[in-house]
């Protein structure tokens, strides 16, 4: 993060070295690219805020405001909070009472297992990448090769094998089950990503360290890892997104205790066999983003700084 | 590498050394095959995964001792994808040697012939060859539309100018949402009676519109709505390489009235080709494997099933396990070969550069 | 440290290890038993175990846990079938459709049950009471055979959901008589007398473009006056289909006459291709997502709720969103009839329909203990005090002193076309090849569904394929 913040360097302002630097006409036109980009979701976030019954309105409502009567009053909703309350608690059975869905409970073990898993990865693919990238083995690009294999097949190939393992071994609804096959899910794309960032340093300053005695963990820790921060915090983004959204293992391996946020969010696509519940599943939707949008949020000036890691190349 | 292999003789057979991995192997294996013979299995497994983490600190430490760091930095990588990846993968690799249908419990070894079935039997293989050609289209256009979109996307964002992560990250929410929720509402982006699409052209012509009812509108609506999904993925990549380029480059070569096509091939390219090909790569893997959108979407309707798609259904639905482990692996031989193909070219032109 | 040491240093960090994975699993002891159920996640499943765990006292005494694992119902299959063919052994009880049986039962999944039947009167007594339509289609594998398998968990048959404010209106009425000299079936009698070719003139008739005059106002939209089934995705198009073939004098692939009973020259008889001629003319009147083949039975309901459709022929078990106002904006405006049927030579409307609606099975691995308790629950569960509740719940019963008790019909406005579509109920396939049989058949009918072929072309493919696969396999000779 940002050492020293002055309002307008939050703004946005800061200067970044290697970078063209353009003035608010580009932020217009940018800002109208990212909007135009950015509607779809924007629909689905004014979706959550919708009374049930305007869903699937015809005309579509698709703002909460007028905005000072611009727009026209058949396409404006009056916002309700009333579907973020029945993604925690709604009824179930006709003429019941509201009974909690345990959303709550999958959200935040879901949270857990992916920000471990990915962190788990991260490390692991971390250290190899590195020695994938300064001591080559014999055939190390066979290795690698094969590494990125595991990423080319459907899932489904490997489902029988998985839960046939996962039974003999107990992991079957354990939270370490799920979090270690995440973990392998995400270390192909880490080996592959943090091997090229890497390879991207130059090795002046490493050998200058080892000749003035550094051993190879200090050469790592301190010369190399410093210089990579920006892919790791890119790889972590990822890594999070793609586990994020992994569905099929989630729902053959998890119990009704452990179910992960997609498969739970299945729930709202039929509704408990009635076909879509389009409230309900945009406001599960908005909710599931807000974790990984935050995570690339605050990562976000590392994202981008990542980037000077070419200015010291060769 | 530098510094120099400190030569440690190896220990001797029988040697009590924490390094000696040939009596670690030794030890474990008669320990676990006694476990294996005398404890029930759910027990046994434990003894004989410690005896494997046993073994394998040994070989940690022989490692350390003699300076294998590149083996010693990359094992417990291999180890985890072997386990949860490799070796499942390897499993069902033998299984399409075998007949066998998960629900049954037969098995029966009969080589090449799931192999021979899924590529030429009357009834099977016309389907798979024209899903073959629907995931060839499928992987050339979104890999397409997601290079340029994510490309031109990278291109506006590589200045610095004011609010820029604020709008940076509205363009990077696609990727995060959930696939399924966000196919389920481009249903309805697309749905004749409810949906945008529709009541926007309706406006003009009057008439409901209808995306999907023919081959061309199907596709057009899954590889849109995969691309706008995925470009943040292209453009977050090729803005890492796009920041990365020395200011000073682009001055000496205004001085030097380079044109911009030329500066662009000279002096950017070569800075995000690296991060290019990474995207292009992984996008391209992850197309092959196209199969929720046009699941939600079209159910594979309008001629649109992929070979994931095919996979599900013969594996999943109708539980021909060998059958779709065989057509799994017949596209895991496509992949290696182009992706072999990519990566011989992509080094060549790194050496020509 | 000596070797026994290590070792036994080994099994306590393994036994601590896997304690940790497990977590809280309680083993069960002599006095407690737990029966695990995988059912999908919906209102049938969530009253049955809200009913057992508020109402069940178990005869034993002994301590019965129903541990239910609610699945979203899109995965349903697929979590069930995998945790079924790899043999994780995890569920005690299965909601299962009914096609499913002939798949899990050739792998040994699903357990008889004719010893429990035989072993205990009051038992078989119960299960005798269920209507043997559903019995058959629920229970037997192979299909009407003496072999039981399952327990009707929610029976479901199609019916006719119908907008009285449209339909009633006296302005509609009048030009309906006008243009086809016949009354616009308003009451439920009157809907329960309509044939196809009625349906299609409601079609026909209701078909508004916005701004145009519907029941007495502008329509704020346009408007179709029917729908159905027509969608690709698992049956949404065969269920219909089906209907309309048996309907009309043709008939399926017969498994109850396997290995003699042909596919050729029966699945693609002129009769069938008639009826899948007649069923594909329909579609043209109906909403336009019907032509991309993607108007499966939710899409057509959410299109019936939203108001946008006068007649929809769909599942009793999606009814309830529609009687709910939140979820619809016609729930006060609705008249349900049994779906039309096709008139017979005798003047009497032949009404073959394709049975919904799934049992629930006992699996192999279920223990002895696990058993008697299960038992004791089926017959609870079935029992009249339990399926009255369950239907005054928004369930159905096929129990037949159940629906055959006057009350039954003031449940809900769709049971008075209970008892009379019951006797008319067939199932497609449950022959283990069932997944392969659907998934092309289905892949035909779209694609005649999105104008792509005619009905020859689509029967004689799917007479084929059942021909050569069925050969494969042995079920014709």
């Amino acid at each position: 993060m940002a050492n020293s913040t002055s309002i307008l360097e939050w703004l946005g302002f800061r200067k970044a070295s290697g970078v063209t630097e353009a003035g608010w006409g580009h932020t217009l036109l940018v800002g109208i690219v990212s909007f135009i980009y950015f509607l779809p979701v924007l629909f689905i976030i004014f979706t959550a805020i919708k009374p049930q019954d305007l869903a699937l309105s015809v005309p579509p409502t698709i703002s909460p405001t007028s905005l000072f009567g611009l727009i026209p009053d058949q396409y404006v909703f009056t916002p309700t909070l009333e579907n973020f309350g029945s993604v925690f608690s709604r009824v179930m059975t006709p003429g019941g009472s509201p009974e909690a869905t345990g959303f709550d409970r999958f959200f935040f073990f879901f949270i857990f297992i992916s920000s471990v898993s990915v962190l788990l990865a991260l490390v692991i693919g971390t250290f190899a990448a590195y020695g994938f990238s300064r001591y080559p083995l014999k055939g190390n690009d066979t290795y690698l090769f094969i590494i990125l294999t595991t990423r080319m097949l459907p899932a489904i190939v490997i489902v029988i094998p998985v839960i046939l393992m996962f039974r003999v071994t107990g992991l079957s609804g354990s939270y370490l089950g799920i979090t270690l096959l995440y973990t392998a899910f995400n270390l192909a794309f880490t080996i592959w990503m943090m091997k090229s960032f890497f390879d991207e340093l130059s090795t002046d300053v490493e050998d200058a360290a080892r000749i003035d005695g550094s051993s190879e963990a200090k050469v790592f820790l301190k010369i190399c890892l410093p210089q990579v921060v920006a892919g790791l915090a890119a790889t972590f983004v990822f890594g999070l997104i793609l586990t994020w959204n992994e569905f099929l293992f989630a729902l053959l391996l998890s119990n009704a205790d452990t179910r992960t946020v997609p498969v739970a969010m299945n729930q709202a696509v039929s509704s408990g066999g009635r076909g879509t519940d389009w409230t309900l599943l945009a406001s599960i939707e908005t909710l599931f983003l807000i974790p990984v949008f935050l995570v690339t949020f605050f990562l976000q000036n590392h994202l981008l700084r990542g980037v000077t890691f070419g200015t010291v190349k060769r | 590498m530098n510094t120099a292999v400190r030569d440690l003789p190896a220990p001797a057979m029988f040697e009590f050394d924490a390094s000696n991995w040939k009596l670690a192997i030794l030890a474990g294996l008669a320990i676990s095959i006694l476990a294996a013979l005398a404890l029930p299995a759910s027990l046994s497994f434990w003894v004989i995964g410690a005896m494997a983490a046993m073994i394998a600190a040994v070989f940690a430490i022989n490692a350390y001792r003699r300076k294998y760091y590149g083996g010693l930095l990359v094992a417990p990588a291999i180890a985890v994808l072997f386990v949860m990846n490799i070796f499942p993968l390897l499993w069902s690799l033998g299984l399409s040697f075998f007949a066998y249908q998960s629900n049954q419990q037969t098995i029966r070894f009969i080589g090449l012939n799931n192999y021979i079935k899924v590529l030429t039997n009357d009834i099977a293989a016309p389907a798979n060859w024209d899903a073959l050609i629907n995931t060839g289209m499928f992987v050339v256009s979104t890999v397409a539309a997601q290079m340029i979109a994510g490309f031109l996307l990278a291109m506006l964002f590589a200045k610095q100018f004011p609010l820029r992560k604020y709008l940076l990250i509205l363009v990077l929410t696609p990727m995060m949402l959930s696939v399924v929720a966000s196919g389920v509402f481009f249903t309805y982006y697309y749905d004749p009676t409810f949906g945008i699409l529709s009541y926007a052209i309706g406006e003009v012509t009057g008439e409901q519109f209808i995306l999907m009812d023919n081959k061309l509108g199907a596709v057009t609506g899954i590889v849109f709505a995969d691309a706008w999904m995925w470009s943040p993925f292209v453009m977050l990549l090729v803005l890492a390489g796009l920041v990365s380029v020395p200011k000073y480059l682009y001055e000496a070569a205004a001085i030097d009235r380079v044109s911009k096509w030329r500066q662009f091939w000279t002096i950017t390219f070569p800075y995000i080709r690296g991060l290019l090909m990474l995207a292009l790569l992984f996008r391209t893997i992850e197309a092959f494997k196209l199969y929720d959108l046009v699941y939600i979407l079209i159910r594979g309707g309008q001629d649109t099933k992929t070979i994931a798609y095919l996979i599900a259904e013969i594996a999943n639905e109708q539980n021909k396990t060998s059958e779709g482990a065989a057509l799994s692996y017949v596209i895991l031989f496509m992949v290696i070969v182009l992706t072999n193909l990519y990566l011989y070219l992509a080094n060549r032109r790194n050496q020509g550069a | 440290m000596t070797v026994m040491m290590k070792l036994k240093g080994l099994a306590t960090a393994a036994g601590f290890a896997a304690t940790l994975m497990v977590g809280g699993a309680t083993i069960a002891s002599a006095e407690d038993v737990t029966l695990t159920m995988a059912v999908p996640d919906w209102p049938p499943t969530r009253i049955m175990k809200k009913f057992f765990d508020e109402q069940y006292k178990p005869k034993s005494g002994n301590t019965v846990k129903l541990d239910v694992d609610f699945i979203p119902w899109p995965d349903f299959y697929t979590r069930v079938n995998a945790s079924l063919t790899s043999g994780e052994q995890k569920y005690n009880f299965i909601v299962s459709d009914s096609q499913w049986l002939g798949a899990f039962v050739e792998g040994g999944y699903f357990r008889k049950i004719n010893d429990l039947l035989e072993a205990d009167p009051d038992f078989l007594a119960t299960f005798k009471t269920i209507h043997p339509n559903p019995l058959n289609a629920y229970s037997t594998y192979p299909h009407k055979s003496e072999n039981y398998y399952g327990f009707p968990q929610f029976p479901d048959v199609l019916v006719n959901y119908v907008r009285k404010d449209i339909v009633c209106h006296d302005e509609e009425q009048k030009n309906f008589q006008a243009k086809y000299g016949k009354k616009l079936p308003c009451t439920g009698e009157e809907l329960d007398a309509m044939t196809w070719d009625d349906f299609k003139n409601v079609g026909e008739f209701f078909r508004r473009k916005k701004g145009d005059m519907l029941a007495g106002a502008p329509a704020e939209d346009d408007f179709y006056g029917i729908a159905y089934q027509a969608g690709k995705g698992y049956d949404f198009s065969s269920m219909q289909i089906n209907g309309f073939i048996w309907q009309m004098g043709g008939d399926t692939w017969d498994e109850t006459k396997a290995p003699t009973g042909q596919a050729e020259g029966v699945v693609n008889s002129p009769e069938a291709i008639a009826a899948l001629d007649k069923y594909l003319s329909l579609i043209e009147y109906m909403p336009p997502v019907a032509k991309t083949g993607t108007m499966d039975i939710f899409v057509s309901d959410q299109l019936f709720r939203e108001g946008k459709v006068a007649m929809n022929i769909d599942w009793i078990g999606l009814g309830e969103a529609s009687l709910d106002p939140k979820s619809s904006k016609v729930s006060d405006k609705l008249v349900f009839g049994l779906m039309p049927g096709t008139m017979g030579a005798d003047g009497k409307i032949i009404r073959w329909s394709n049975i919904g609606g799934q049992p629930f099975v006992l699996t192999t691995w279920t223990t002895d203990s696990q058993i008697k308790e299960a038992v004791e629950f089926v017959k609870w569960w079935l029992s009249n005090d339990i399926q009255h509740q369950f239907a005054q719940a928004g369930g159905q019963s096929a129990v037949k002193a159940v629906y055959e008790d006057p009350k039954y019909v003031s449940y809900r406005p769709w049971n008075r076309a209970w008892a009379p579509s019951l006797d008319w109920q067939k199932d497609v396939w449950h022959v283990p090849q069932f997944f392969e049989l659907l998934t092309q058949q289905q892949d035909q009918f779209d694609l005649a569904i999105t104008g792509k072929q005619d009905a020859k072309t689509t029967l004689d493919s799917i007479a084929k394929f059942q021909q050569d696969k069925l050969k494969e396999v042995g079920l014709i000779e």
